[in-house]
């Protein structure tokens, strides 16, 4: 049986309930932290890394996730320190700001996407990765230079990608303070969310493409403006669905980045729609704080519960981040405006 | 048509009961299939793992 | 053999196929009635009103035949005392329905009296007086929206405009509810319940209007469709698919 999430006339949960529910985000991102902490060595990079029988899906890749997510956990626990003085919530902000050195200093400073950069100069994976550091201020000038270069091609323009892919691509370019090689409205419109896509049609690998456009439009949660008007009614139409089908699936990663989704919002997804769905997720924790990605039995595996641990963590502070920045906002009053899916134009660009 | 006979009064009941349950279904359980992605022909196998589709590794 | 999932299934392939056919003909053939009559009017009790849909979407009167087994339905398993919500509901809308194919014969509750000639079928609602002893639909806002498209998929056969059959208490509770609807519309194709799909799509034709409008994103005329062919070899999903593609493309609006 599914989580019935929300009751019908969708009033919000007493503010205790919030309060509590606040509690119950910052232990999920403590958790996941020191889960992470705990086994930083997974991350390093090996010391072959720049050779071509490394497997850069188990060893640039953790890392460019570690580095991306953290930023975003460091910036949304100050949000929520900040706005609240808690010292708990700082003291998360500096453990994932910990977490970003290290990747900084694993990734030499820049030193090694500079040269992966030069010995596949026409790969878009070290931008994309470096992006994930320029968006919290570490910047590497020479990798900026060497790749505005390559971003200049016609070639460049017409890499065969996933259309969300290409809009990382577009994002991790603004990054680099590079050119843009396309419009990102019309890049926005071409991924199965810009679409618009009848909602019924979601599966797991549309819903990783959906979470993926909403991040580079949001650099990962930080700009919720950056999600167009009616892709934000859209989603607040239907995530409703897809997290009760997740739950009930047991797609845990997946959940926690539709989680995310809603928490980057203009309008953030509502306590009293996301409330049940974290405290299933969070009963669904090992004991030592991760979350694996799928099923009901958790397997022992860093390699089947570090990105999910993750995006736990990512997206429980990005979801106390956005209750700072509205009252907690009622689902019956969003509910309230159908709507319709709006003009093409209107999407949003997203610089 | 006539109405029931008393000697079919169990049947009756059993049908009564049948119905109740038939107007009163228990939600049915869900079935999910990922779909998954046969490379485009002529493609080399390696060549997926350029361009991964998920953040997810592999089982 | 008695198996009344099976003669609730052939029944609602009857009701298909008149119903395809624009409803000129009797639901169920007069002298299909073998030994499994109480078999049969089980069946038509499950089916509920959904046995004269033909005759009510396509405004056409039913066959005495098919009305006299109604009536028969309705007298043999009338809701007891612990009777779900549900039974009550579906019991109502066979009285309902009965009301307005046959106002003479609206036993066994009493009606308003009806005009001696009344027309039995048409725009408007015939004696103006709602079947009496209407069941509660407070509990219907009370439910999450999975719940509540459960519960409405269940009571699919009730899902007819009321410019059509007149005042309807769950039509009009469910109206506000028809965002919650596509959402369990979209729930149920995910959980492949072609039932509760079809069943959620046919009430959502009914309940999209201006004022509560179902999202132009969902694409509920090709979600009928695939539901329809994902789902269609049940005739119950058929029955709800076509009924909601009918109202759709206006035949009863």
């Amino acid at each position: 049986m599914t989580a019935h999430a929300d009751a019908p006339t969708a009033q919000t949960e007493p503010a205790m309930a919030h309060e509590e529910g606040h509690a119950a985000l910052a232990d999920i991102v403590r958790g996941a932290l020191e889960w992470v902490t705990a086994h930083r060595d997974r991350f390093a990079l090996p010391p072959d890394v720049l050779e071509t029988h490394t497997d850069l899906n188990w060893s640039m890749k953790p890392l460019g996730e570690l580095a991306r997510l953290s930023t975003s956990i460091t910036r949304a626990a100050h949000t929520v320190a900040d706005h609240h003085d808690d010292p708990h919530w700082r003291q998360l902000a500096e453990i994932a700001r910990e977490l970003l050195d290290f990747t900084w200093s694993e990734i030499g400073e820049g030193r090694v996407l500079r040269e992966l950069a030069r010995l596949e100069p026409h790969a878009t994976y070290p931008l994309e990765i470096y992006a994930a550091f320029a968006s919290a201020g570490l910047r590497d000038e020479h990798f900026e230079e060497f790749t505005g270069t390559l971003v200049r091609t016609r070639a460049w323009a017409s890499t065969e990608q996933q259309p969300n892919r290409r809009l990382g691509v577009l994002a991790a370019e603004h990054q680099a303070r590079l050119p843009s090689h396309d419009d990102p409205t019309e890049a926005l419109r071409r991924t199965w969310l810009g679409a618009l896509p009848e909602p019924w049609t979601f599966d797991v690998t549309a819903g990783y493409a959906l979470t993926h456009t909403v991040f580079h439009l949001t650099d990962w949660g930080a700009r919720p403006a950056g999600v167009p008007a009616d892709l934000d009614t859209y989603l607040h139409h239907w995530l409703p669905c897809w997290l009760d089908s997740c739950l009930e699936d047991q797609q845990w990663d997946l959940g926690c980045e539709l989680l995310a989704v809603g928490a980057s919002l203009p309008e953030p997804y509502p306590p009293d729609r996301h409330l049940p769905v974290w405290r299933e997720v969070a009963g669904r924790r090992a004991p030592d704080g991760s979350l694996h990605e799928v099923g009901a039995e958790p397997p022992d595996a860093f390699a089947h519960r570090y990105h999910s641990t993750l995006a736990a963590a990512f997206a429980a502070a990005l979801t106390a981040a956005s209750t700072t920045r509205s009252r907690p906002s009622e689902s019956a009053h969003r509910d309230a405006h159908p709507g319709h899916p709006g003009h093409p134009a209107h999407a949003g660009a997203h610089r | 048509m006539s109405t029931l006979k008393p000697e079919t009064g169990d049947l009756q009941k059993s049908l009564e009961t049948e119905v109740e349950a038939a107007l009163n279904p228990g939600e049915a359980e869900g079935f999910y299939r990922d779909t998954r992605e046969c490379l485009g022909l002529l493609l080399v196998a390696g060549a997926a793992l350029l361009s991964p589709p998920t953040p997810r590794p592999k089982k | 053999m008695r198996n009344l999932s099976g003669a609730v299934c052939d029944l609602a392939s009857e009701v298909v196929s008149v119903l395809r056919d624009g409803g000129h003909r009797a639901v169920v053939s007069p002298n299909g009635q073998g030994p499994d009559a109480e078999l049969g009017v089980a069946a038509v009790r499950v089916l509920g009103a959904d046995v004269l849909l033909p005759s009510t979407l396509h405004r056409h009167p039913p066959a005495p035949s098919d009305l006299q087994l109604v009536r028969e339905a309705v007298r043999t398993f009338p809701p007891g005392g612990d009777a779900s919500v549900s039974t009550e509901w579906s019991h109502w809308a066979m009285r309902d329905a009965l009301r307005r194919h046959d106002p003479a014969a609206a036993a066994p509750r009493p009606v308003a009296a009806e005009p001696v000639g009344a027309e039995p079928v048409g725009g408007e609602p015939v004696g103006g007086e709602p079947v009496g002893g209407e069941p509660d639909t407070a509990w219907l806002s009370r439910l999450t929206w999975q719940e509540l498209t459960h519960q409405l998929a269940v009571l699919g056969a009730l899902a007819v405009p009321p410019a059509v059959t007149g005042p309807s208490p769950v039509v009009a509770a469910a109206a506000p509810r028809t965002l919650d609807l596509a959402r369990g519309f979209v729930r149920a194709v995910r959980r492949r319940d072609w039932l509760q799909a079809a069943g959620a799509g046919r009430w959502l034709a009914v309940l999209d209007s201006d004022a509560t409008p179902v999202p132009a994103t969902l694409g509920l005329e090709t979600g009928l469709e695939f539901v329809l062919r994902m789902g269609g070899a049940d005739p119950r999903v058929a029955l709800h698919a076509h009924a909601a593609q009918l109202l759709r493309a206006g035949a009863a609006g």
